[in-house]
């Protein structure tokens, strides 16, 4: 008798807890090193900010966690019968997080808020920059951008100045037009306004970002209810959350690379991919005599040894790179040859350019911001253990090293450029292009620019392509700097949470996250 | 002006014991001596240590990172695969070049400064004291930050840093000293038999004073070098390749876990250097201030 | 004594002014301005740099823009902040604001009983092994950075113990490292002056009176010495805590605690002058006051100094 109630009793109880834990929110805890700078898609400008805006708003194309694009809010483009420019076929059917419909009015309202000169826009705007009417827009002559036509509510058309190929796949995220109607010109503190797969709820300051799901997203509801972005500054202190179960996810930093590789709690559980980072040894060819010299630019190169770096410096998080643009992004040469460590055959050059054992080098220092101070250090042991280079280290402090670096006016120093967009035009147009304004080690070749240039009009991929690989055997063979090891992009994952990736790019979009 | 409890009683010239009667009593302190012996240490090590160190300071040895202690590295390696004892070494000369510089500057502002505000009073002290107040109501670390920024990282910014930092706290206590000693019946007289200032100030004041500014400023050269150290973990210090201990326990914590020796030997050699200036600088304090005698 | 007070407050007011100055001075005058770290690796950009320079106002000349900073300032605006696209200083220290005073307030109330009592336990079993002990104690907790002394507690009571939330803040567990790290070496020093002025006081003649007449040794320390050391003490408690306040910045770190010290430290970095300039300035206010408290409640308490500030 009492027995039956007592089991009666504990299935029930047994099943409530049951469908309790089924119902349980399932929120997805992952670590962010800082406050982001803005939680809106017009003044987006910086990394940390990106991660959590991925989710939230959307662009044409969307990134694939092996590098491709996909489509996102465009299904299809082709380019213009008349002049440069493309038609965007857009999907019907997607709703923004204020359940107004996305339709091509608002495409070009993001537009034209972008070039708007009164909105502190970031980044986006630099990709607009091309389109017929631009500039009316951007200094204020002019509120319609000309350029942008809508032809109805799933279709538009987009005419340029001048050939844009890379356009459709530029990360420009669209925002509802409505939103600072109803909400005000600080809508972004308060409300979300994309079409993504999740929704902005709060941001509390120093402390953590909030989404939440959108149910109704295009593509099916996410798997997880929530996402809550630790602002977690401190590599250990976030390490140690990931243990203790307070963080589901965790973008690991760089101080703990080596703790977390040689630890073999993590090995299951480890997910490694190079960033989109291209990393190089830049000499300014300009500002320090001897660098003229090839020989001596491939001495340099020669006398560090790679792979005793991707070990020693970075604890094995690292991948190597043999020219320019990095694996995983659009471009990517796999058959470039292994960077050599060859310390008699540096030694030599050095010799044959006139600098036997370093006589007669004068003195060089080598900069970086203070992160690198310990790269840094290394290199000026190992270039003078090997060289006799009188190299002395310059720890420069961040925003005046950047500083100095676009004006052109540090001569040797390790530095990279991330992707933000997965083609390697991002890299080769800007790192070593003559006029670019990133062309911090101020490389001249006309040869290499006119490759550029042609690549830059070329609309088919492949062809694009091979050109990308022309201009990086041109600047291998010129040395124009020496590639650096890439570093490892690490993340960790608790067994029990799936479908979700670290790319070069950071990780993937959670939309398809389960967590057990 | 703010109560300083720690201020020891100024010592008239005729009041100091016999100086066996003080090294005895400095002996009896067997914590003194243990400071004393390793303040002397340290500043061996400082001196004549960077040229004997085992391996040359700042050598890379990628293939060769974070091992633990061998025949080759007593103490083991760093992230760059240079050796930690050698390293230390540095690392003490490093603390004490600092220190010491630190402290000379400081000594010679703080009670120049206090001195000229203590005797002359009037608006003089009233306009030095403000300008002690300004620099005493500014955090530290904001100091050193902004001067770091301006002036790029590196011992000599550090020792600015510490010095703008420090320096007013010794002309607060000097200016106290000095106030007290002012009014006592020998200045009187030095003054009525027509002693200038400046000869009153050196001959009569200054080495009444000097006692207890020397102890309360040895007991500040174990803070100095904390602090420099915690610039150093700030990452504000010292300049590689140059090694500090501060710099190495920053960058031997992340490897705590899995290779300890790093952070742990550079813990070791800041705590027990601070320890012993601390121990030297209380053994002073209470040797010389007569109102623990006779205890 | 009012007299006293309101000379003080008026005493206050050059340096703040100074402080003002020489902070927007300093700040400006570093290198690499907040347009450069806002846009970072994309700082070539020099349309969209100018067009923020312009917005910010940073391209009025500086004289100009000292002028309009303090004017606001004065009405309590202190504008908006250069990291934080669009939020207002005020709300970005917000939290701050409340957290590292409550930091430190919660550490004194942990150093002050713990100090003075081990404190007193040395004095008063002077030259013998307990009095020993707890100078060792006091001399360690004095000398080790406290980094150092963080790091190795959450290595053992977080990591292997398991014992304690590694970070983060909220509860109450959050809170017990943070708060003991930093009240370390405030207890250690207090214990050293309550030990020193324990000392000082046993020596005195009342007390020897008070043995004389029979008065139980316990009743004697905890009844009447104590009281005389409270008082020194209590008052240099509070230099200690404006001592702690601006320097809560390491633990904030460690434990990932959103409090004024890392904001400032993190806002001179990201010239977010703004900002910084307004956490360096109630650094300043905070310390300027807790001064002038700490000088009128001794002046409250001792009658001598009461007398000599009414001559004054």
């Amino acid at each position: 008798m009492i027995t039956r109630s007592f089991i009666k009793g504990f299935l029930c109880t047994a099943l409530l807890a049951f469908a309790c834990s089924a119902a349980a929110a399932k929120t997805l805890r992952v670590n962010i090193q800082a406050d982001p700078a803005m939680m809106d898609p017009i003044t987006y400008s910086e990394l940390v900010s990106g991660r959590i805006i991925e989710n939230v708003y959307e662009a044409f194309t969307t990134k694939t966690p092996d590098g491709k694009s996909v489509p996102a809010l465009a299904l299809s483009w082709e380019p213009l019968q008349s002049g440069y420019g493309f038609r965007f076929h857009l999907r019907p059917g997607v709703k923004f997080h204020s359940g107004r419909t996305f339709t091509a009015k608002d495409v070009k309202y993001t537009f034209e808020t972008l070039l708007d000169p009164t909105m502190k826009a970031g980044l986006g705007a630099e990709y607009l920059k091309n389109i017929v009417g631009a500039d009316d827009v951007k200094s204020g002559k002019s509120k319609d951008l000309k350029g942008v036509t809508v032809v109805d509510d799933n279709t538009i058309d987009v005419a340029f100045t001048k050939l844009d190929v890379l356009f459709p796949i530029y990360p420009i995220y669209i925002m509802d037009s409505g939103i600072v109607a109803e909400q005000g010109p600080d809508w972004m503190t308060k409300v979300s306004a994309g079409t993504g797969p999740f929704k902005f709820t709060q941001w509390k300051r120093g402390v953590e970002v909030d989404l939440t799901a959108n149910k109704d997203y295009w593509d099916g509801a996410p798997k997880i209810d929530d996402i809550r972005f630790l602002i977690v500054g401190d590599a250990n202190t976030a390490l140690a959350q990931y243990d203790a179960g307070e963080l589901d996810f965790l973008d690991v930093y760089e101080p703990i690379y080596q703790r977390v590789l040689g630890d073999a709690r993590y090995k299951d559980q480890l997910l490694s991919v190079p960033r989109a980072q291209s990393r190089y040894l830049g000499m300014n060819q300009k500002l320090y005599a001897p660098f003229k010299d090839k020989r001596v630019r491939e001495a340099v190169s020669l006398a560090l040894p790679r792979d005793a770096m991707i070990k020693g410096l970075y604890g094995g998080a690292a991948f190597p790179l043999n020219g320019v643009v990095t694996p995983g992004v659009g471009g990517y040469d796999p058959t470039l040859p292994p960077m050599k460590y060859d310390p008699v055959m540096a030694k030599k050059l050095m010799a044959d350019a006139g600098y036997p054992d370093g006589k007669g080098l004068p003195p060089i220092m080598i900069t970086c911001s203070p992160e690198y101070k310990d790269e840094l250090a290394y290199y000026a042991d190992q270039l003078h253990k090997v060289l006799g280079m009188p190299v002395t280290v310059n720890v420069m402090e961040r925003a005046t090293f950047i500083k100095a670096m676009n004006a052109g006016e540090v001569a040797f120093f390790p530095w990279g450029w991330t992707a933000d967009y997965p083609d390697g035009m991002y890299y080769l147009a800007q790192m070593w292009y003559g006029p670019s304004p990133y062309n911090r080690a101020r490389y001249s070749n006309p040869d290499y620019d006119h490759l550029i240039d042609e690549a830059q009009s070329t609309i088919d991929v492949q062809k694009r392509y091979d050109l990308y690989h022309q201009a990086e055997r041109v600047l291998l063979d010129d040395w124009a700097m020496a590639p650096l090891p890439i570093e490892a992009s690490l993340a960790l994952r608790k067994p029990n949470v799936h479908n979700i990736s670290n790319t070069p790019f950071g990780f993937s979009s959670f939309k398809d996250t389960t967590i057990d | 002006m703010t109560a300083d409890a720690e201020v020891a009683a100024p010592i008239a010239a005729r009041d100091l014991p016999p100086i066996l009667g003080l090294w005895r009593r400095f002996v009896a302190q067997r914590s003194a001596v243990i400071g004393f012996v390793i303040v002397l240490f340290v500043i061996l090590v400082g001196s004549v240590g960077p040229a004997f160190t085992p391996h040359p300071f700042d050598e890379t040895d990628l293939l060769n990172t974070w091992s633990p202690p061998s025949e080759n590295n007593m103490l083991g390696t760093d992230r760059l695969g240079r050796d930690i004892l050698s390293r230390l070494i540095v690392g003490a000369r490093t603390s004490l070049v600092v220190a010491v510089t630190v402290l000379a500057i400081t000594l010679l502002i703080g009670v120049a400064v206090g001195m000229a505000a203590g005797y002359l009073g009037g608006w003089i002290d009233g306009l030095l004291m403000r300008t002690v107040d300004v620099m005493l109501a500014f955090p530290a670390v904001i100091v050193a930050i902004l001067v770091t920024s301006v002036l790029g990282s590196g011992e000599t910014t550090v020792i600015i840093s510490l010095s703008i930092v420090w320096w007013s706290g010794v002309a607060r206590l000097t200016r106290s000293l000095t106030i007290v000693l002012r009014q006592e019946l020998f200045i009187d007289a030095a003054i009525v038999s027509g002693t200038p200032l400046p000869l009153i100030l050196w001959r009569h004041i200054l080495p009444n004073i000097f006692a207890p500014i020397l102890v309360r400023t040895s007991v500040g050269v174990g803070f100095i070098i904390m602090a420099e150290a915690t610039l150093s973990f700030l990452g504000l210090g010292i300049q590689e390749p140059q090694a500090s201990w501060g710099g190495m326990i920053r960058d031997g914590l992340p490897m705590l876990g899995a290779d300890p020796y790093l952070a742990l030997f550079g813990s070791l050699a800041l705590g027990v250097t601070i320890i012993g200036f601390n121990l030297l600088g209380d053994g002073l304090r209470d040797m010389l201030d007569p109102r623990l005698q006779g205890r | 004594m009012v007299v006293y007070i309101l000379k003080r407050l008026i005493g206050i007011v050059p340096v703040l002014v100074v402080t003002l100055i020489v902070t927007f001075g300093a700040i400006r005058a570093l290198p690499g301005d907040p347009v450069t770290v806002m846009l970072s690796d994309h700082s070539a950009n020099v349309e969209m740099a100018d067009r923020l320079r312009a917005e910010y106002g940073l391209d009025r000349p500086v004289l100009q823009q000292f002028v309009d900073y303090s004017t606001h300032a004065l009405r309590g605006q202190f504008g908006f902040s250069y990291r934080y696209v669009h939020v207002p200083v005020i709300e970005v220290l917000g939290t701050g604001l409340v957290i590292s005073p409550l930091l430190a307030l919660a550490a004194i109330f942990l150093a002050l009983p713990f100090g003075i009592i081990a404190g007193t336990f040395a004095a008063v079993h002077r030259n013998q092994f307990a009095d020993t002990a707890v100078i060792v104690i006091l001399v360690i907790a004095l000398s080790i950075p406290d980094f150092a002394i963080a790091t190795f507690l959450v290595y053992l009571l977080c990591i292997k113990l398991g014992l304690l939330p590694v970070a983060g803040w909220g509860s109450l567990a959050q809170a017990v490292l943070p708060v003991a790290v930093l009240a370390v070496p405030s207890a250690a020093y207090i214990a050293r002056l309550s030990r020193t002025f324990m000392l000082e006081v046993l020596q005195q003649d009342y007390i020897r009176t008070l043995r004389a007449k029979g008065l139980g040794e316990r009743l004697v320390i905890y009844r009447h010495a104590l009281r005389n050391v409270l008082i020194p003490v209590l008052t240099q408690a509070g230099i200690i805590f404006g001592g702690l306040l601006s320097n809560t910045f390491v633990v904030e770190t460690i434990f990932n605690i959103p409090g004024l010290g890392r904001l400032a430290i993190e806002s001179v970095f990201a010239r977010d002058y703004p900002v910084a300039m307004a956490v360096v300035l109630l650094f300043v206010l905070f310390f300027v006051l807790i001064n002038l408290m700490i000088d009128v409640l001794y002046a409250a308490i001792d009658p001598r100094l009461r007398a000599r500030m009414a001559a004054a």
